[in-house]
């Protein structure tokens, strides 16, 4: 079954769209990286649109690479939010100006 | 399919309650999944849905429950700046489809360079026979640096969490 490679590389942007407006527009850190998989997950569909419109599996292996650097992400920026949280219980980004806990 | 998971996300990054959003990110996953098997990557898609929704997404529930995020009713969801946000998406996309439609369409140009050769007319695309011949061939390091990756991810995060429990 072939999908035109179109319809998949719209509707990519369309999701990535929606991970750099989540991304920029929420004030929790958690949904803050849930966007950033949203647009990851965008990536990884492109690569398969792609791969299977080259007919290269390639591009399936990147997005397998995509996947664990993803999780690689998810790890550390779990860590980070657990270290903040208890540093300062309840801040915001927006109050999280400085590095030194 | 693709417009169940285009509502998904919206829903997902525009929800109150986090975990709302993240079951919305669940659907999302699964919705991608299945798109997955519609381009003939069954391992991706089997990948996705072990890995992202299984993995990843009870990790981030995980911590959503364990560091019980206030609700947060008091202040807004988005920041002051959020038009500014949309507009920085929505000219993204735009971006990306003007880049898109500009380009020449893929299939003129030259195709299967690489692993297809190897692979040849064997196993049909995205089989796990195909991806695992790619994967443990011309990728073999960066296989191994993707699993450095993520070893130093975890120790990495180990610090991070413990430093801040000592002080």
């Amino acid at each position: 079954m072939i999908v035109p490679i179109r319809e998949v590389m719209a509707l990519s942007a369309v999701l990535f769209a929606v991970g750099v407006f989540g991304f920029l527009a929420r004030r929790n850190f958690i949904l803050m990286l849930v966007s950033v998989e949203v647009m990851l997950n965008a990536v990884n569909l492109s690569l398969a649109g792609f791969s299977q419109h080259l007919d290269d599996p390639r591009g399936q292996v990147l997005a397998l690479f995509v996947i664990a650097v993803a999780a690689a992400e998810a790890g550390v920026g779990l860590g980070l939010v657990i270290a903040l949280n208890r540093n300062k219980p309840g801040a915001s980004v927006a109050d999280l100006t400085q590095l030194k806990g | 399919m693709a417009a169940a998971s285009v509502a998904s996300a919206i829903l997902a990054v525009t929800r109150k309650n986090p975990v709302h959003s993240m079951l919305w990110v669940l659907a999302l996953f699964l919705h991608v999944a299945g798109i997955f098997l519609l381009l003939g990557a069954e391992f991706l898609a089997a990948v996705q849905v072990i890995v992202y929704a299984g993995a990843i997404l009870v990790f981030y529930l995980f911590v959503l429950m364990l560091l019980d995020v206030p609700d947060n009713d008091s202040q807004p969801r988005f920041g002051a700046h959020w038009p500014l946000a949309a507009l920085g998406g929505i000219g993204f996309a735009v971006l990306i489809w003007l880049a898109h439609s500009g380009a020449p369409t893929p299939l003129e140009t030259d195709v299967a360079l690489g692993p297809a050769s190897i692979v040849g007319n064997g196993p049909p695309l995205g089989s796990l026979r195909a991806v695992g011949i790619a994967l443990f061939g011309p990728f073999a390091l960066p296989f191994e640096m993707a699993s450095l990756v993520l070893l130093a991810a975890i120790v990495g995060a180990v610090v991070l969490a413990r430093r801040s429990a000592k002080s």
